[in-house]
């Protein structure tokens, strides 16, 4: 085989590449083009912060209005019994204010960049990289009214906070390849936007946030089909929230904060690296056409 | 292998820049037509026959270093389609496509990078979506400033530019990064006329140091002054290729009969006594 100096700037194009030469395409594009991606990220935060005449301020407002809403909605509607509830919702609407805000963004990742993507070559799998990754900020300004809520139920703070980043890794995991998925969709069916948005609203009241798992064990159709409980534990949020809830919150019993179940992150983190790798090979896969559908 | 890497530079001189082989793009208007769901839904289950067309058919066109390729033709004719696939930006459904070299181009200056973001920010974005280091863009900045010629502009974010500003940037970023291969696209139409001849300087200087050029335009005297060669491209085809005063003539003659063609047509049909 004939190497030449300048094999590296070369280029031909082969017909059908395998999904492990895709994969592995992918990853070197990811790690390779970083700073492009923290670029992207900045100008996203530099976005969010000008538009608006509040601006950054809104990291912080957002979560806490959204809170307040669901703790009149929730005591009025439903009288929960769960002791300290603004901490115990709390708790979940931090880690999917960020998810969710990470699904709209990916949806318009690809979309949104349709010129430059018809003007130059670049890997496009680092546009849900960085939507992914800014969302990872939008979670961090969401600490800051977290820990000012902890303020009002002292008993709850305590060393298992240190839990959170470990929580969010696993969490950051899922929702790049959540991104990665749905932005190369989109480019398709450009109403995925759409369909999201319901979903995601079904998906969070199905999910264990205004009420604890537990709580599940105590309804009549759980204890009938008891497959339930099984479906319920596999997903992703249950085992999030439930995470996130035990560090921050406690139990609904009363008890204070403690380690997450470790098994079921464990298990979300290895689910959520083969998302990736399969929601990747996908996007590599119909990457070329997106010059020709955008 | 052990081949020296001296003979390997001497030879990457004489290997074209560009070579494509019966090179072909296929567009499917089932996804180009940008379609909800609903409607694809609905032609999947009408078994409606996958609409398709051709925007590039057997193209075979190689470049060498140095030469600078003028690529005209009417509207819709696959120009632009051509400049992508060389860019790598499309695949081509048939055929091949080899380039050796560093390629850049902006096909349609003017989109910018961000608008949020200032001029000067968007040097640094544009260099990382280029996929050069950012020390290399941080050494490039001063001269892509210069030559910009922004004034003030550069540290306002890109919303508040005119097109041809931004078309000034979008050039001074995309020549900046000394590419083996260039690739422009209607660029030489875009900015003021002081701007137009420090575009065409820099082309022509580009062109002399070994690189190679290929150019979209509508401008004749463009091409057959400062091309070596083109190509006329009509319906994806190539029509004919050669010394840049033939392609013209030949293109500027078609040009003339399609439109007397056109107007004998409606000639036909204006005094066609069945439509009066």
């Amino acid at each position: 085989m004939f190497i030449s100096p300048s094999q590296m700037a070369s280029r031909r194009v082969s017909a059908n590449p395998s999904p492990l030469s895709l994969l592995r395409e992918a990853l070197a594009e990811i790690s390779s083009r970083q700073r492009l991606i923290a670029y992207l990220v900045q100008a996203d935060m530099k976005k969010r912060g000008s538009d608006t005449v509040l601006g950054n301020l809104w990291w912080i407002l957002d979560p806490l209005l959204q809170m307040v809403v669901y703790v009149v909605f929730v005591t009025i509607l439903a009288r929960s019994s769960e002791p300290d509830y603004p901490l115990f919702i709390f708790a979940a609407i931090l880690p999917w204010k960020w998810y969710s805000s990470v699904v709209s963004d990916a949806c318009g990742s690809v979309v949104g960049r349709a010129g430059l993507i018809r003007q130059i070559a670049f890997p496009k799998i680092v546009l849900p990289i960085a939507a992914a990754t800014a969302g990872v900020v939008g979670f961090a300004w969401g600490l800051i009214p977290l820990l000012g809520l902890m303020l009002f139920y002292p008993d709850r703070i305590s060393v298992q906070l240190a839990w959170l980043p470990v929580i969010a890794i696993v969490q950051y995991v899922f929702s790049i390849g959540t991104a990665i998925l749905l932005a190369a969709a989109n480019v398709f069916f450009r109403d995925l936007g759409n369909v999201a948005g319901h979903v995601l609203r079904l998906w969070w009241f199905l999910s264990p946030s205004l009420y604890s798992l537990a709580t599940f064990d105590s309804l009549k159709e759980i204890k009938d089909h008891p497959i339930l409980r099984e479906i319920a534990g596999l997903n992703p949020f249950a085992v999030l929230f439930e995470a996130y809830r035990a560090v921050i919150y406690g139990d609904s019993g009363g008890g204070l904060p403690h380690a997450p179940d470790l098994l079921p992150l464990a298990e979300l983190l290895v689910a959520s690296l083969v998302f990736i790798a399969l929601a990747s090979i996908f996007f590599k896969r119909v990457e070329p056409d997106f010059a020709k559908v955008l | 292998m052990a081949i020296p890497a001296t003979a390997a530079w001497s030879s990457a001189s004489t290997v074209p820049a560009i070579e494509t082989h019966d090179l072909g793009v296929q567009y499917d208007l089932r996804f180009t037509r940008k379609r909800t769901m609903r409607e694809s839904l609905q032609r999947t289950i009408s078994r409606h026959p996958p609409e398709r067309f051709w925007a590039l058919r057997h193209v075979d066109v190689t470049l060498t270093h140095g030469e600078s390729l003028a690529v005209i033709g009417p509207n819709g004719a696959g120009k632009s389609t051509l400049l992508q696939v060389l860019a790598g930006i499309m695949r081509p459904t048939e055929g091949s496509v080899e380039v050796r070299g560093r390629i850049s181009g902006l096909l349609t200056l003017g989109a910018g990078f961000d608008d949020e973001l200032s001029g000067r920010e968007n040097i640094l974005l544009g260099g990382a979506f280029l996929g050069l280091r950012d020390t290399v863009t941080r050494e490039l900045m001063p001269a892509i400033i210069d030559f910009a010629d922004l004034g003030t502009f550069i540290d306002t974010p890109l919303k508040t530019y005119s097109s041809g500003m931004r078309a000034r940037l979008g050039f001074s970023i995309a020549t900046a990064v000394d590419p083996d291969i260039l690739l422009l696209d209607e660029v030489l139409a875009t900015g003021d006329a002081q701007f137009r001849e420090k575009s065409k300087a820099r082309v022509i200087e580009l062109a002399q140091s070994a690189k190679a050029v290929v150019l979209v335009t509508h401008d004749m005297n463009w091409v057959t002054e400062y091309c070596n060669r083109a190509i006329l491209l009509e319906r994806g085809q190539v029509i004919i290729e050669g010394a840049p005063s033939d392609v013209v003539a030949t293109h500027l003659e078609r040009t003339a009969a399609a439109r007397a063609d056109r107007e004998a047509q409606a000639k036909a049909a204006g005094l066609d006594p069945r439509v009066r």
